[in-house]
């Protein structure tokens, strides 16, 4: 029934399949022996490292030091605001989690889940934020959904304030969180992704004083995650409240001059330097995007093809214009090109180097000497002067005055502006100068290009007879008894060059007459406050400018700007302003300014 | 086809030892998941149920009939994998998977049992002492072509585990130095090539990563460090079913799947470890014994790269816990959280019992 069994011969491969059963049980020895060492030699270094998993560090933010004006009335201070996080650890299905917090919240989930993947490297029991700024409502819906959710978190937190809005929104700036390239160099001073850190104005420039010190608290967790201690290893340190030169009245005042306007301000004490006002328009309401997320607002702001962003005062770049002639006169006397006694004749126009040049006042001032030449702005006599005195010397006196170099003051970003020379020209332009270049130059024209705030320090050099204040807005900060004096800004400085008191006094009478004896800055006078100034008027030369005003309908005005100091014998006050299109310097400006140096009069002066 | 007298001569032993390490698989994926939703272990019990259910389909048929139809059985397991590349969608990024109505299957699991079919058809007839270029080549391009339809999608720690089926079945039909030194070649240039052209930038991290775990210890080099801390914090004893910190906080990674060996360290212990790699050992060297009572050159064929198979799984899955293996994702068989990989162990097993119960069946 059952045929023989006839069996192959399989010796060969069984004995090959041995040896390799051999080689497997030498790795698995070996691999007991590893583990051996592993898990019993070296115990003790994996216990202490899988410790070290269970402590969890979460970073204690201190609240943020306030910002006051001169006088203690608050500019920034912080409100206590909810915010909701994600806590990934206690998802079951992050996905699925993203979904239902984007319709509990009502939030895109692609938003939330962008959230999470910037914040992947966070531990897992650290909470993302999602969303701040919360409403009463969306914290009522949270609050009241609280069991079915776990994995999210209520909480408040400290959320920076303006009380005033738009007011020194430009000083003050504003509260962003930290981008990555920030994160790398300020990384050693413990901020981590997600921090809100000082971006524009003040609250850049004292970062370090106003944030203040985050403490760290730690946590032990058992191994279901249950918080068994926790203990604070590093108290957090309040950020220190700073006090500003700012006059409130003052910065007032100056807003309610640029409403509705272009243009920018500066009010300075002219002994100290101590930035009384500073504004720039149009303006933005901070409150409006301080958060961690980018709302539209803040998109519109910073398309806005006005720069409503944009500090004009240290960052706005403009032709000085006439406001330029005293610093050229100062610059003749000292190489004594002129003296008070020198006259030329205006006509109106004159030909310099065969090219017409006219004088803002067609008729033609007649003969005009140093004094006559500022008081009515006369163009003609400086182009007389400037030509005389050469681009070199024009561009020396400009820059001892302080233009072409940052005024240093307290604040980032500020623009150095532009003192042409032949140099600059031959690399900037690769052209050599050319001598009918000067004349515009003389009065303020051509490629010069200063700040708002340049201009002040230039006018302080003046009032000083010879000194120059260094802009600044930090007066104190509260803890500097225990930390010792802040460096203290030096009150005036001494520019690179000795120039006569006499030359001072002399241009002095110029601007004291074009307010006080029916010059062209007149619009400034102030009773029994002697008032010394400058008007300017500058052509908006730029044919890229002039194109783009024109496609938004406006018409090309000159710029309107006046500068001045007061009293005239012992300066207390500067004032510079600019307003952007607005016409002529003496007739827009001037009446503006006027009623700043009133108002400081009221408030100050004895 | 299936009489009384064959279930007498089923190994039993090796269906109680499959069964042992497949509970404690199942109570170390609870472990390492109750916090999660889905019920993981109820899920892999099913997958044990069904997989008993296919080592039964596995022993009732005669080896030999799967034999027979193993050649046409492998083309069609290539023509799947092809199609998969092809029209397949993407998973976790990769295109793995088949997905049906209530689960999804992983044809590159399943594979590789006709792959061992296949392997063992080719030489069933092979009776020279060493083998011949033709049969290597034959051999090589029979395993090469499904792992190189896996390594494409991209899944490349599944397709190492067939790597070793084609090595033992050079190594059986007996190596002469030769083709050794070709293979060593044809290796090299493969491994060049893969490298630069082939090896995406997280896998080339991966092997980096073996060499230099400390380098970077968020990145790539993370979970090596999370599962040695595991695995050097259990001691001897371990901390204690559910109470290991570094599974349950979720320091490891892939904690029910990949990384499971680890779990058991941890909270078990190098006690742990012994009992598992010992109970895993028994396992091997019962699949091993059925080589010896197989009545012809295909079932030792099949019986040995079975074996191997299982071996080899299981020695990189613990080599990777430990960073002696770059993290290449392959589970720990029975172990493991996964229902592909399991019903393809649970077939597998079956045809070494078949093979052993058919020892005295005339051909």
């Amino acid at each position: 029934m059952k045929s023989p069994r006839i069996y192959e011969d399989l010796s060969l491969i069984r004995r090959r399949s041995k040896f390799v059963f051999t080689l497997i049980k030498i790795i698995f020895l070996l691999l007991l022996v590893y583990f051996w060492k592993v898990q019993v030699i070296d115990h003790q270094k994996y216990w202490k490292k899988s410790e070290a998993n269970r402590i969890r560090r979460l970073p204690i933010s201190p609240q943020r030091g306030l910002v006051l004006d001169r006088e203690g009335n608050i500019l920034a201070k912080n409100i206590a605001s909810f915010k909701v996080s994600i806590i990934r650890e206690k998802c079951e299905d992050l996905q699925e989690s993203c979904q239902r917090i984007s319709q509990l919240l009502d939030m895109d989930v692609k938003k939330i889940e962008k959230r999470i993947e910037k914040f992947k490297s966070f531990q897992l029991f650290r909470p993302i934020v999602i969303k701040d700024n919360l409403s009463d409502k969306e914290v009522a819906v949270i609050e009241s959904r609280k069991s079915d959710f776990p994995e999210i978190l209520l909480q408040t937190e400290s959320k920076r304030m303006y009380p005033l809005e738009t007011l020194a929104a430009h000083v003050l700036g504003y509260l962003q969180e930290i981008s990555p390239s920030e994160l790398k160099s300020e990384k050693q001073k413990g901020y981590e992704i997600g921090d809100l850190i000082g971006k524009k104005g003040i609250e850049k420039e004292y970062e370090d004083l106003l944030s203040g010190e985050k403490g760290m608290a730690l946590e032990v967790v058992d191994s279901e995650g249950r918080v068994i201690r926790q203990f604070n290893q590093k108290q957090s340190k309040n950020g220190e409240n700073i006090r500003l030169t700012l006059d409130l009245d003052m910065q007032k005042q100056m807003e309610i001059i640029l409403e509705g306007r272009e243009g920018a301000g500066v009010v300075l004490n002219a002994k100290t330097g101590e930035v009384l006002a500073m504004a720039s328009y149009p303006n933005f309401d901070p409150n409006k995007f301080i958060t961690r997320f980018t709302p539209e607002q803040w998109m519109e702001l910073i398309q806005d093809p006005d720069f409503p962003l944009e500090n004009r005062a240290i960052r706005g770049l403009y032709s000085p214009g006439s406001l330029f002639k005293p610093l050229v006169a100062m610059g003749a006397l000292d190489s004594n090109i002129i003296s008070d006694r020198s006259s030329f004749v205006c006509q109106g126009t004159t030909y310099i180097y065969r090219h017409p040049f006219s004088c803002w006042y067609e008729p033609g001032h007649g003969r005009v000497n140093l004094y006559t030449g500022i008081k009515n702005s006369c163009n003609i006599y400086f182009y007389n002067v400037g030509k005389n005195l050469g681009i070199r010397r024009i561009a020396d006196t400009a820059r001892v005055f302080g233009f072409g170099s940052p005024t240093e003051i307290d604040l980032p970003g500020e623009k150095r502006g532009l003192v042409p020379d032949p140099e600059w020209k031959q690399t900037a332009r690769g052209e050599p100068w050319y001598p009918g270049e000067t004349i515009p130059v003389s009065i303020g024209q051509g490629p010069l290009l200063v700040t708002p705030l340049q201009v002040a320090v230039y006018i302080s050099v003046i009032a000083n007879r010879g000194k120059k204040v260094i802009p600044h807005l930090f007066l104190s900060g509260s803890f500097s008894e225990e930390s010792g004096p802040r460096e203290e800004k030096s009150v005036l400085t001494d520019i690179p060059r000795d120039f006569r008191h006499s030359d001072f006094e002399k241009v002095i009478t110029g601007m004291w007459m074009a307010v006080n004896e029916q010059g062209t800055a007149r619009a400034a006078q102030v009773k029994e406050f002697d008032v010394c100034g400058k008007t300017g008027s500058t052509q908006v030369v730029s044919s890229e400018t002039e194109r783009k005003m024109e496609e938004r309908g406006k018409k090309i005005e000159t710029h309107s700007w006046f500068t001045g100091f007061a009293p005239r014998n012992d300066p207390e006050v500067i004032v510079a302003i600019i307003i952007e299109y607005g016409g002529m310097g003496g007739s827009t400006a001037a009446p503006q300014a006027k009623k700043l140096f009133a108002l400081y009069k009221d408030k100050y002066a004895r | 086809m299936l009489d009384r007298s064959h279930f007498k001569t089923v190994d039993w032993w090796l269906v109680i030892l499959v069964f042992i390490n497949s509970i404690i698989g199942v109570l170390m994926i609870h472990s390492s998941s109750h916090y999660i939703p889905g019920s993981q272990a109820q899920k892999q019990m099913f997958w044990i149920l069904v997989g008993v259910l296919f080592m039964f389909l596995s022993v009732s048929v005669d080896y030999n009939f799967f034999l027979e139809y193993s050649p046409f059985i492998y083309v069609a397991a290539v023509l799947v994998l092809a199609g998969i590349l092809l029209f397949g969608s993407l998973t976790a990024g990769t295109k793995s998977w088949i997905k049906l109505p209530f689960f999804q299957i992983q044809p590159s699991e399943l594979t590789k049992v006709f792959v061992v079919l296949a392997l063992a058809y080719l030489f069933k007839e092979f009776k020279s002492h060493f083998i011949s270029l033709r049969m290597s080549l034959w051999s090589s391009g029979l395993v090469l072509i499904p792992v190189f339809l896996i390594a494409l999608q991209p899944d490349l720690g599944t397709a190492l585990t067939y790597v070793p089926l084609l090595l033992g079945a050079l190594l059986l039909a007996g190596l002469n130095k030769k083709i050794v030194v070709l293979f060593i070649i044809f290796g090299l240039i493969a491994g060049l090539l893969g490298w630069n052209f082939f090896l995406k930038d997280y896998q080339k991290d991966r092997v980096r990563t073996l060499i230099f775990p400390q380098e970077d210890p968020l990145g790539a080099g993370y979970h090596i460090m999370q599962s040695k801390i595991a695995v050097g914090s259990g001691g001897i004893f371990g901390k204690g079913y559910k109470k290991g910190t570094q599974s349950q906080l979720r320091f490891l990674p892939a904690r029910h799947t990949d990384f499971i060996f680890s779990v058991i360290g941890e909270e078990f212990g190098f006690a742990g470890v012994l009992t598992v790699m010992v109970l895993y050992f028994l396992f091997i060297s019962r699949l091993f014994r059925s080589l010896f009572v197989s009545r012809d050159r295909a079932g030792v064929y099949m019986v040995f790269l079975v074996f191997l198979m299982f071996s080899c799984q299981f020695l990189i899955n613990v080599l990777m816990t430990v960073g002696l293996f770059p993290v290449a994702g392959i589970p720990l068989p029975f172990y493991s959280y996964g229902g592909s990989s399991l019903i393809t162990n649970y077939i597998a097993v079956g045809l070494v019992i078949n093979v052993k119960m058919r020892r005295f069946v005339n051909v």
